[in-house]
């Protein structure tokens, strides 16, 4: 059914399988591992990566939805179903799922973000029939009544209100109206509380069988597991799920003016100023976000880049905070920064410094030594997300879910080992420009 | 239609209690697991180098990173009494920069070789931790040999890492969490040397060149170290590699450590310290018991798990799922070359903290009165044995593992016989083990809003409250007709 190395196989014609592709090519950097991947019948996704060195497996299923899907006045709804996946299922009782991992030794979690929703585990090799017939039965028959609804929206409610607790959050939700202006990309992965209290069962029936279908989601299974049994389990347990509707995943493209905006927004929480600094990119995957990527490192990322040492320097630390970085949601990208100071004056010779280090970066091209340095720190955290069965597993689903062509996998970190210092220039002054900068400063009450 | 009704029902009860139609047979109940597969541990190696360092290798093909670990038998327990924290002070020196590195090269020198470095202290040792890209294994070896060579004393460093660890320290003294933890470590450790390891910020006025450099000097020996090494190196060309940058690190004699046995309370006590405007509430519970021997320490690992190790242990399914007292609540042991520490640790809604501590009392007293039935210890056996794979994955993890093995000198058969040690503990002999550690005086630690939990604990006959930096303000004590009285 999968086709291993490079030799395909037709079993799996015969067990109704169509055999999309197997993918061994290797770039110059990348990490060498095998890797094939199938499609389903009934559309789902299959991705196999074998490592026979311990006796471990790691499953992880990714559906393709998170809040940017949700529509507008349900908010939340994607963190509610993540929540009721572990409610129960027709053979599953409600919180079994986390005994059935637990009593095997096994670890599990599952995640929502804008555009994914996430279920991993990692078992005893022996135990991935397990694994696949719990999540074939959340997949195939979840049970959403009322009872289990009203309990998870009462944990969204919690979550929500250890969230608003938070100080920074109401900014941080202020700014991302500003920058992405759209409901689906602009509202909070939490939702609103208002939102929360009006949802109901039946919003989350919806949900569940507009989203939770095998067509919409891609099964990964990492680690060590017997080749020919694994292909016979995955069809015994998913082959049968009927497929979904189709899903829209194109969003209306946004249309932004560019020019410089800067609000000022009261945090009641916060116990000192702060602001959030954006600026509008490249959408993920496209050529410029691999540039984007490595102009990452060199603004934020390890002890010695570049604004990390303006803002922060031990010999002239101006923040008491800073962070910055790309933030991904579905067809769009941002990158981000927030600074925590001590007056509203210190904050505007932040925002100074960092334009200023962006100009001298625009003036002048890096250092062959610097930009070795900067994709050093790349390479290490790309293969650092290869470290483990589940990490792997969950960085396949997300390379499955974010780029346009799967079977480029071996060969992206190559394309950010390929950014020249040229590349960087041009992209800075693309993108890191003061008419591209959305500012919102936040005062203390 | 109530025909038809009763028809539907019919069909639901035949077809296994399920509204979905048409459902597979083997969908009804979870798979048998297949055979157990060996498990084969990366190969270890051993070698004592020329200056009589202890060096372990593990070899783990196509690894693009290779970990290095060392052991110091420098931990915070051997720290002069005054000034207390000498051990963490040094530490947090090392890797600040060498007598010919800046701390700025330094931290371009390790994000140039995709390195992370770190130190923690601990009672009896520290453990630096320094990963790095493979292809990098020369400068790395070469850092190392300077940290530990010529590290940089300076006193501008000096005042740096004392304004740095203050501004620290006092962030964390605002974190019920750490506050808690400290105040249960002063309370179990009382006049050891183990409670230095809980100072606290005013002592670090106290740090000094002097006894930082005497500290650094006496300690940090290769006869008093240890090193983990995994890369894709086999013994000899990594043992050729670590002598070759650190053969002129030169041992000493050390006089030999003798530590008093941990003592056990003399009675129950309860503390509230306050963390005032603190939204949090931590509860810590805890204990120290007499080091265990091997067939002890797994007695001890099965009754963990059944407590509080896992989300599915007693605790947590108590205090957070059933009872939502609490956003979770867990148990864990610690070894050292003293005894052990065995604690319950909650983070819970401060409006719950009274019902929330009764129940951590109940859940630690039925394990003391009743045996845990065979089938919650076969569970919690299970989750040990099947979850060890899991644990060594990565191969910092499995270098860490093997660290904390050397440093608690568990031995060669620790691991070798642990599958074997899980399975012979029986209901038995966790009985008999929490009925011997759980059946004595207990602290217990409240930490949060004063001002919030006391008004929610006048349940309780007595307890003591202290400040956030943990000095003793007064005693709250009940009396007949159940009214509050503050004693200072």
């Amino acid at each position: 059914m999968f086709n291993h190395g490079r030799r395909r196989t037709r079993v799996g014609i015969s067990l109704g399988l169509v055999l999309v592709f197997a993918a061994p090519l290797l770039g110059q950097f990348g990490p060498s591992f095998p890797l094939t991947h199938a499609r389903l019948k009934n559309g789902l996704k299959v991705i196999l990566s074998e490592d026979p060195s311990l006796p471990v497996v790691s499953v992880a299923v990714a559906y393709n939805v998170g809040s940017v899907h949700e529509p507008f006045g349900k908010a939340g709804l994607a963190t509610i179903m993540e929540n009721l996946m572990f409610r129960g299922s027709a053979n599953v009782a409600p919180f079994q799922h986390f005994n059935f991992i637990n009593r095997v030794g096994g670890e599990l979690s599952a995640s929502t973000s804008e555009d994914r929703t996430i279920f991993y585990q990692t078992v005893p090799s022996n135990q991935l029939a397990l694994v696949l017939w719990l999540e074939s039965d959340r997949m195939r028959s979840l049970e959403i009544n009322e009872g289990a609804f009203e309990r998870a929206r009462m944990a969204l409610l919690d979550d929500l209100l250890q969230k608003k607790s938070e100080p920074y959050y109401d900014s941080q939700l202020s700014f991302d109206q500003l920058i992405y202006s759209d409901f689906p990309h602009s509202h909070p992965v939490l939702g609103t509380e208002e939102n929360a209290r009006n949802l109901t069962v039946e919003d989350a029936r919806n949900f569940y069988t507009g989203y939770y279908a095998p067509n919409n989601a891609v099964l990964c299974i990492t680690g060590n597991f017997n080749k020919l049994s694994v292909s016979e389990l995955v069809a015994r347990y998913f082959e049968t799920i009927p497929r979904g509707k189709d899903v829209s995943q194109s969003f209306e493209p946004p249309v932004y003016t560019r020019q410089p905006v800067i609000k000022t927004f009261q945090d009641v929480l916060a116990s000192a100023p702060a602001f959030h600094l954006g600026f509008r990119i490249a959408p993920p995957f496209s050529n410029d976000f691999y540039t984007l990527s490595i102009v990452d490192y060199i603004l934020f990322r390890g002890r010695s880049s570049r604004l990390t040492r303006r803002l922060l320097g031990r010999d002239n630390k101006i923040a008491y905070q800073a962070a910055g970085g790309i933030e991904k949601r579905k067809d769009r990208a941002i990158y981000r920064i927030f600074c925590v100071v001590n007056n509203m004056a210190m904050a505007e010779r932040c925002q100074e410094a960092i334009f200023a280090e962006l100009d001298r970066l625009k003036r002048t091209v890096l250092s062959e030594p610097d930009l070795v340095r900067t994709k050093t720190m790349f390479k290490r955290d790309y293969l650092e997300r290869l470290s483990s069965s589940m990490e792997r597993a969950l960085f396949l689903c997300e390379s499955f879910l974010s780029l346009r062509n799967f079977d480029d996998v071996p060969l992206e970190l190559d394309k950010y080992m390929k950014v020249t210092a040229n590349d960087i220039v041009g992209i800075l002054n693309r993108y890191f420009t003061a008419d591209n900068s959305i500012i919102l400063n936040v005062k203390t009450k | 239609m109530k025909k038809i009704q009763l028809r539907f029902a019919v069909w639901v009860v035949l077809s296994g209690m399920s509204v979905f139609p048409q459902q597979e047979r083997f969908r009804r109940s979870p798979p048998p697991p297949e055979p157990l597969q060996e498990l084969k541990l990366p190969r270890i190696e051993r070698a004592v180098l020329s200056n009589q360092l202890n060096v372990s290798i593990v070899t783990r093909e196509n690894a693009p990173f290779s970990s290095l670990q060392l052991i110091v038998f420098a931990g915070e327990s051997l720290s002069p009494n005054v000034p207390a924290g000498t051990a963490t002070f040094v530490a947090s020196l090392l890797g600040r920069g060498t007598l010919v590195r800046s701390v700025l090269d330094v931290e371009e020198f390790l994000d140039s070789i995709g390195g992370a470095f770190s130190i923690s202290v601990g009672q009896d040792h520290i453990l630096l931790t320094f990963h790095f890209m493979e292809e990098y294994l020369d400068p790395a070896l070469g850092f190392l040999s300077q940290v530990l060579l010529q590290p940089n004393f300076t006193r501008t460093e000096i005042d740096y890492a004392k304004f740095t660890t203050t501004y620290d320290l006092v962030a964390k003294e605002k974190d019920p969490d750490f506050v808690s933890r400290r105040h249960l470590a002063r309370m179990l450790f009382q006049n050891h040397p183990y409670e230095k390891f809980a100072f606290s910020s005013d002592a670090i006025k106290a740090w000094n060149q002097t006894s930082l450099a005497d500290f650094f000097d006496r300690f940090y020996r290769p006869n008093n170290a240890r090193i983990i090494f995994a890369s894709s190196l086999s013994l000899n060309a990594a043992t050729r590699k670590i002598s070759q940058y650190l053969n002129l690190w030169q041992p000493r004699d050390l006089p030999p450590i003798a530590l008093p046995p941990l003592k056990v309370p003399e009675k129950e006590r309860i503390c509230l310290v306050d963390v005032p405007q603190s939204r949090e509430c931590m509860a810590y519970v805890g204990t120290v018991f007499p080091n265990p021997g091997n067939p002890e320490r797994f007695d001890l690992a099965v009754l963990n798990q059944v407590l509080g190790g896992t989300p599915t242990s007693r605790l947590f399914m108590n205090l957070r799922e059933s009872k939502a007292f609490a956003n979770f609540a867990y148990s864990e042991a610690e070894f050292y070359r003293a005894g052990g520490l065995f604690l319950v640790r909650a983070k819970v809604r401060p409006e719950a903290i009274a019902p929330a501590l009764q129940e951590i009392r109940k859940e630690i007293r039925t394990l003391t009165k009743e045996p845990v039935s065979s089938l919650e210890i076969e569970q919690a056996k299970s989750y040990l044995i099947f979850n060890f794979p899991l644990r060594i994955e990565r191969y910092d993890e499995f270098s860490r593992r093997m660290a904390d093995n050397q440093a608690r000198n568990d031995g060669e058969e620790f691991w070798s016989r642990y599958y074997e040690q899980v399975m012979l503990v029986n209901a038995d002999r966790v009985f008999a083990t929490a009925q011997k550690l759980l059946g004595q005086p207990l602290i217990l630690v409240i930490a949060g809003d004063k001002s919030v939990l006391s008004e929610r604990l006048t349940d309780l006959e007595t307890y003591d409250v202290f400040d956030a930096k943990g000095q003793f303000q007064y005693t709250v004590t009940k009396d007949k007709k159940g009214a509050a009285h503050e004693a200072r």
